[in-house]
């Protein structure tokens, strides 16, 4: 396969090492505005990478988008519309959305448009469908975040603790305030309890689609008192140029004959390099059709979880049970 | 202008009391047992 990465920043350069160091990989093209880095990370990639230009998707069968979400739907619409399969990262509600509306022209096309195939949302997605094995049916999804990756992640992070939140509620959407609904969160080691709270966050948009008959989905960021209290200014400082450690919690409940009962997956990982990973195995599995359907969808829609977890634990990147509940 | 300087005061002394809501303490109760543990075995259960 031929791969265009579009933004090379952290989550672009590891996915696109991830896919350099795949057999089945032709060629990793990389592109980003910031023509020095992509030149550094074309440099440190090896002989399969190459710089390009997003002008290029007719070199590529595939195409990841890695760029701030902004930036990714004019690519994708391009892209889908070139008859090039998609995998974004996108985290914004409003690029969720407007990745999702490409369905109707990517089924016509027969191609895939993976939306959200990183870490959180992404990761958390398989988590939530892979709890969902273990019931007969599923009544609620609460997804909690902690962390971020790279600077554009950490400006996305800024702006959901400012933006409308989604819940779904009673097979019904409803907008939340933001910083609303206070959560103390379990995290696996080493990040622990964390408070969380009502957010601009696409994961309710990719889950209810993809679990028939759920009544209630949340989703809820880890943020801190300064956070919230600077979440309506600008940005104080710049980003770093990636956080530390983060990680996810997913939380399914569900009913077995006759009994309720809860799942809580976890993990963690440094958000950038879980989502990385989670876009080239999202790419992988693309090249080699072994996603279960064509269209815009989140990955819990797409991919068959067992596996993709194994892929996943193989490149590094490990999930966690919480036992004793 | 005293009504003025009282429905000001009132909105201050309002915006105050809804920062302190707004940021203060955390809330909940750690889980009191049961542990994070890695998934494993091939149903990664």
């Amino acid at each position: 396969m031929r791969v265009l990465v579009c933004g090379a920043g952290a989550v672009g350069a590891r996915a696109a090492r991830h896919l350099v160091a795949d057999a089945g990989t032709e060629a990793v093209l990389v592109d980003d505005p910031d023509r020095r880095r992509r030149a550094a990370v074309v440099a440190s990639l090896g002989g399969k990478a190459d710089a390009a230009d997003d002008a290029d998707l007719g070199a590529a069968d595939i195409v990841v988008l890695t760029s701030p979400p902004s930036r990714q739907v004019a690519i994708a619409k391009r892209a889908v519309a070139a008859g090039r399969h998609v995998v974004s990262t996108a985290d914004s509600v409003g690029a969720v959305e407007d990745l999702l509306d490409l369905h109707a022209e990517a089924r016509e096309r027969n191609v895939v448009v993976a939306v959200g195939a990183g870490f959180g949302p992404g990761l958390s997605c398989v988590l939530a469908k892979h709890a969902a094995g273990q019931f007969d049916s599923v009544d609620e999804i609460h997804v909690a975040h902690h962390g971020t990756g790279g600077p554009a992640c950490a400006r996305q992070h800024h702006a959901a603790l400012r933006g409308v939140g989604f819940d779904w509620r009673d097979h019904s959407w409803r907008r939340r305030p933001p910083g609303s609904g206070r959560e103390l969160c379990f995290f696996p080691d080493p990040i622990g309890g964390s408070d969380c709270y009502r957010a601009a966050l696409p994961d309710a948009l990719l889950l209810v689609p993809a679990f028939p008959g759920v009544s209630r989905v949340t989703a809820r960021l880890a943020a801190t008192r300064r956070d919230r209290l600077t979440a309506g200014l600008p940005m104080l400082r710049r980003p770093h140029a990636e956080g530390r450690i983060g990680g996810l919690r997913v939380e399914v409940r569900g009913r077995r004959g006759h009994m309720r009962d809860t799942v809580v997956y976890g993990a963690v990982d440094r958000p950038a390099v879980a989502a990385g990973t989670a876009a080239a195995v999202t790419a992988r599995w693309i090249a080699s059709g072994q996603t279960l359907a064509t269209g815009a969808a989140g990955l819990a829609a797409l991919v068959e979880p067992l596996p993709f977890l194994h892929e996943l634990a193989r490149a590094g990147v490990r999930a966690a049970v919480f036992e004793g509940l | 202008m005293a009504f003025l300087r009282r429905a000001l005061a009132a909105v201050g002394i309002a915006g105050i009391i809804a920062a302190v809501l707004r940021l203060r303490g955390s809330g909940g109760t750690p889980p009191q047992s049961g542990g994070w543990r890695e998934l494993s075995g091939p149903g990664l259960r």
